[in-house]
């Protein structure tokens, strides 16, 4: 089975379910196992706070970081994916999360969702790809899945709202 | 918010159109529910041909295309605009093509359109609904806008991921 019928297949769990906390859960597991990649967080935007936050995080509990800090906050800024193989080498990455939980982060990518207003609502960040660094195939793969969560996204977002 | 109560029921309809396997199957559902839902009386949704600079769409059965010039009436016009389109009073609009209503019978009273944008931001197709009786609102752009995205995953997976296995 190729990649994108295992995502058609996906795209129905995905709607089965309501609670955000499974969307985000179910969004975050499928991204790793596309990518064979080891961690992933799904940073949600909080524009009246100014803040990013996940729900909870692979192995590290929940993480609420500036809108402007990091890559992730040079995703939400840019309006762009970025692709880094050499984050000790970036000054852009935080390594204070690595400091505290403990892991290293030796390569990162992250896509930025979009609402159907063409807001970032999200940023899809994985870490540490199974074997050598994320390319452009990856890139690929992560912007086109993170469009086609993005109105199961959205509209969850907008009844959690309500 | 007019929509609010249909937000919660979208999930219902996104469940049903996954499990259409092809984009031919997925189209008359979501003009079924589009018009259903928007309270007009028909809904197209043309797909681009980049290539052959043309948007194809379905009847109701899902099966016979019509093809269309990409350049031509409101839905050509959405292309270009790459934004939604409302005209109340579309004999007055200079992009209306009146000549189909002519040959149709039909008459069109009032016209909303949206563009349905992939993944890298090209344009897979327009999203068009006609007459409704009160005419067309702000409440109904929002509404085409994030009903065009939502619906946006499915056809880019099936017109350009899963296309060959039809």
């Amino acid at each position: 089975m190729n990649k994108f019928n295992e995502i058609a297949d996906f795209g129905k769990e995905l709607m089965a379910l309501d609670k955000m906390d499974n969307v985000l859960d179910l969004i975050a597991s499928k991204a790793k196992e596309l990518l064979n990649a080891d961690r992933c967080s799904i940073f949600i935007v909080d524009n009246e706070d100014q803040m990013l936050w996940t729900k909870h995080s692979d192995g590290i509990g929940r993480i609420v970081i500036g809108l402007d800090s990091g890559i992730v906050g040079e995703t939400y800024a840019k309006k762009e994916p970025q692709v880094v193989n050499n984050p000790y080498e970036d000054s852009r990455f935080l390594p204070n999360i690595d400091k505290k939980s403990g892991y290293t982060t030796r390569n990162i990518i992250t896509v930025p969702i979009f609402n159907s207003r063409r807001e970032v609502m999200g940023i899809t960040q994985l870490l540490n790809k199974s074997r050598g660094d994320f390319e452009a195939q990856d890139l690929e793969t992560l912007t086109f899945f993170a469009n086609y969560v993005s109105g199961s996204l959205e509209l969850v977002l907008i009844q959690e709202s309500h | 918010m007019t929509y609010a109560n249909t937000y919660h029921a979208l999930a219902k309809f996104g469940r049903e159109l996954l499990e259409k396997k092809t984009l031919s199957q997925g189209l008359p559902l979501i003009s079924l529910y589009a018009k259903n839902v928007m309270k007009a009386e028909r809904c197209s949704i043309f797909i681009y041909d980049k290539n052959e600079h043309t948007f194809w769409t379905t009847l109701a059965d899902g099966v016979e295309r019509i093809i269309i010039p990409s350049s031509k009436g409101l839905v050509g016009e959405t292309l270009d605009e790459r934004k939604p389109i409302v005209t109340n009073d579309p004999y007055n609009h200079p992009k209306f093509l009146s000549d189909i209503d002519k040959s149709t019978g039909f008459v069109t009273k009032n016209v909303i359109t949206a563009p349905i944008f992939s993944s890298k931001r090209e344009i897979l197709g327009v999203f068009q609904l006609l007459n409704k009786e009160e005419g067309f609102d702000k409440d109904d752009v929002k509404f085409m806008i994030f009903f065009s995205h939502y619906i946006s995953g499915f056809l880019e997976l099936t017109n350009d991921y899963l296309k060959k296995e039809d």
